[in-house]
């Protein structure tokens, strides 16, 4: 029970983080991503890269957000042009058609049956690999979560909000709205790219599975949940929707239930919840603070 | 505050979870992750009624080290983090001796991966493609990887007459290999492929790729789909008229005939693997008994073997002992144990040696084996 409780927390950890660098970009600053899942697979694959090309495993991290940061300013300079619905739009159809360039060039990715076989991370600690993995975790969660904190009530998260409340405003001001666009992109990208590394090596499998869309709205759904635009309130989310989904099947364990429930209780928990939390609480568990910005 | 409340709640909620303990039994249980959810779930549900009723053959016959067989069966939803977190339940938490698992390679590798990590022994039900090989040591397959049914499928169109084909694949792991396997072996055995398509799954036309395997002008074409998607294919090739004079070959054809209508399959010939071996007449029967239709598709025959293998490596262990059962699979592997899908022997990787594979053509809508 011991070692799944870590297992489920250590990847909840990876989520928060996930959850963090989308709450700046949808949360703070109105960017609304739907293709962040291919910001978190520059990670997945950076690390693949370096196993692949036998570098040092982690060579893979800088070749990982070199590649996110680059997307990260691809994804900022569509946005000069496009409203952020459409923004939003384009995003998506970028993340897919990296996931399926990624499924046909198979020389270099391994195709569609993706790169197995990364180091484990701290692997040589066993039994308490998993235990020092949990910390790590935690650990760059709680200083993404720091930095993510010092951001936003920076005078530069104001202009973030700013651009996100009233963008005619911001401009009117003299705030470079492209500039704070990058800025965010990049930021949001490297944390993303570094939870897909963390998460590469851990799972010590890549592949084109891991960037379908439904995990962006898996991350959504925790950011909506959890609180959009509160750091704390999306890792909470993050927390609560891995573990709900992690400990579906002792529900039906204790209750003896089939096996056909687990599936469409995960269902239910992903859709329902969002659903329900959109109807009856759209500022989620933890709404934004605001003007919470120590008294600027 | 309200915060705080909220924050309560939080931790109750996860408090509670995590004293959820397991249903502790007097059964002795192994476990089995298989996608039920997602677009595997027709063959998902097809591996847990040959589970089933592999736990009804074995505590029939007195059970596994005189106790009841259980099987646990887990949703992989299709996806390998899902997957992994149902294996690491299953080891971590119902501490099962061996776990069998998934359907699709792409979820079978990492799940196998963890599993050797770990030293559990795995055993692969399903998955084709050639890397499943390279997992690990504590892994083995009761199928019979890509690279023996290509050959197989490639011998066969040969021996149609058929020198130059088209092949159209799905891009996935399954058809990736499926379409390099076939290649390589259509090649060396002196046919040429004259082109090679990959489709994506999930398209409401595959006209642009139909057509572009046709500008290839081959003897044949050879295809390998899933369901509904091998009858848009079957249906779109006849409108476009591809179907008159050239003969169609479809690799691990279970899959889609089932879902294809009589009129867009006349003269469709194909292979796959053989579901029943000589003890899989009683299967068979059982399982239409039981569930009032004919299999869904070719892979609960292994699921049902997957569990009749676990259960005897257990009993030949003579405990649930780790190092006990991995040795007894090794024995057994060399020994072999019969099931459905025939007698069960593996390699010095821990592979299925060999395994039966059926040629069948299409009458109406039913698929008959043939010589």
């Amino acid at each position: 029970m011991f070692d799944f409780f870590i297992h489920v927390a250590s990847i909840a950890c990876l989520y928060g983080v996930l959850a963090l660098s989308l709450n700046l970009q949808a949360g703070f600053t109105g960017l609304v991503n739907f293709g962040l899942i291919a910001l978190f697979g520059c990670g997945t694959y950076g690390a693949a890269l370096a196993s692949g090309m036998g570098w040092h495993p982690l060579l893979g991290l800088p070749a990982g957000i070199a590649m996110a940061a680059l997307l990260g300013l691809f994804y900022a300079r569509l946005g000069r042009k496009l409203s952020s619905d459409y923004w939003g739009i384009a995003t998506l159809s970028i993340a897919e058609i990296i996931r399926i360039s990624v499924t046909n060039e198979q020389a270099l990715t391994g195709g569609a049956q993706g790169i197995s076989g990364l180091p484990l991370l701290f692997a040589g600690l066993k039994p308490y690999d998993g235990v020092a993995r949990l910390a790590l975790y935690a650990a760059v969660l709680a200083l993404v979560w720091l930095f993510c904190q010092r951001l936003v009530k920076s005078a530069f998260g104001l202009s973030m909000k700013l651009m996100r409340e009233e963008p005619q405003l911001a401009r009117s001001l003299g705030y470079d709205l492209d500039r704070i666009r990058r800025v965010v992109m990049l930021v949001s990208a490297a944390i993303a790219a570094f939870a897909g590394f963390l998460y590469a090596h851990y799972l010590t499998f890549v592949g084109p599975d891991q960037l379908v869309s439904p995990e962006t709205f898996l991350i959504w759904s925790m950011v909506i949940i959890g609180g959009i635009a509160n750091n704390r309130g999306v890792i909470a989310g993050a927390f609560l929707m891995q573990f709900a989904m992690a400990y579906v099947p002792f529900v039906k364990d204790a209750l003896d239930l089939p096996t056909d429930f687990v599936a469409a209780a995960r269902l239910i928990i992903v859709g329902g919840g969002l659903l329900a939390f959109l109807l009856w609480r759209p500022k989620g568990l933890f709404p934004e603070k605001v003007g919470g910005s120590n008294g600027r | 505050m309200k915060t705080t409340a909220f924050a309560a709640a939080f931790a109750a909620l996860f408090g509670g979870l995590v004293g959820i303990a397991p249903a502790m039994a007097e059964d002795i249980t192994i476990g089995a992750v298989i996608p039920l959810s997602g677009a595997s779930a027709t063959t998902g549900k097809d591996q847990s009624r040959g589970i089933e009723l592999a736990v009804k053959q074995v505590n029939a016959n007195g059970g596994v080290l005189g106790k009841q067989l259980k099987v646990i069966v887990e949703d992989s939803g299709g996806k390998p983090q899902t997957a992994i977190d149902a294996a690491k339940k299953l080891v971590s938490v119902d501490k099962v001796p061996i776990v069998i698992g998934e359907y699709s390679s792409g979820n079978t590798i990492p799940l196998g991966q963890y599993l050797v990590q770990e030293g559990m022994p795995h055993i692969n039900p399903a998955s084709t493609s050639g890397l499943v090989r390279d997992i690990g040591a504590t892994s083995y397959s009761v199928v019979g990887l890509d690279n023996v049914s290509t050959e197989f499928a490639a011998q066969d169109v040969l021996d149609h007459g058929w020198k130059k084909v088209a092949v159209l694949a799905m891009n996935n792991a399954f058809g990736q290999g499926v379409a390099e396997e076939f290649k390589k072996h259509f090649t060396a055995k002196g046919g040429e492929v004259a082109t090679t398509v990959m489709y994506t799954i999930g398209q409401s036309t595959y006209r642009r790729e139909l057509q572009q395997v046709e500008a290839a002008e081959p003897d044949a074409y050879v295809f390998t789909a899933y369901g509904t998607e091998g009858a848009l294919i079957m249906q779109e090739a006849f409108e476009l008229g591809m179907q008159e004079g050239k003969p169609w070959y479809s690799i691990l054809i279970t899959m889609m005939n089932k879902d294809t209508p009589a009129e867009f399959k006349k003269g469709l010939i194909g292979m796959d693997v053989g579901y029943i071996g000589e003890d899989g007449d009683s299967y068979k029967s059982e399982y239409e008994t039981a569930y009032g239709e004919t299999f869904l598709s070719a892979y609960g025959g292994y699921a049902h073997d997957a569990v009749l293998f676990a259960a005897a490596a257990l009993n030949k262990a003579g405990s649930t002992d780790k190092a006990a059962v991995l040795k007894a699979i090794e024995d057994l592997g060399k020994e072999g144990v019969k099931g459905a899908t025939g007698e069960i022997k593996l390699d010095a990787d821990g592979q299925r040696t060999h395994q039966p594979y059926l040629k069948f053509k299409v009458e109406g809508e039913k698929l008959v084996a043939y010589e």
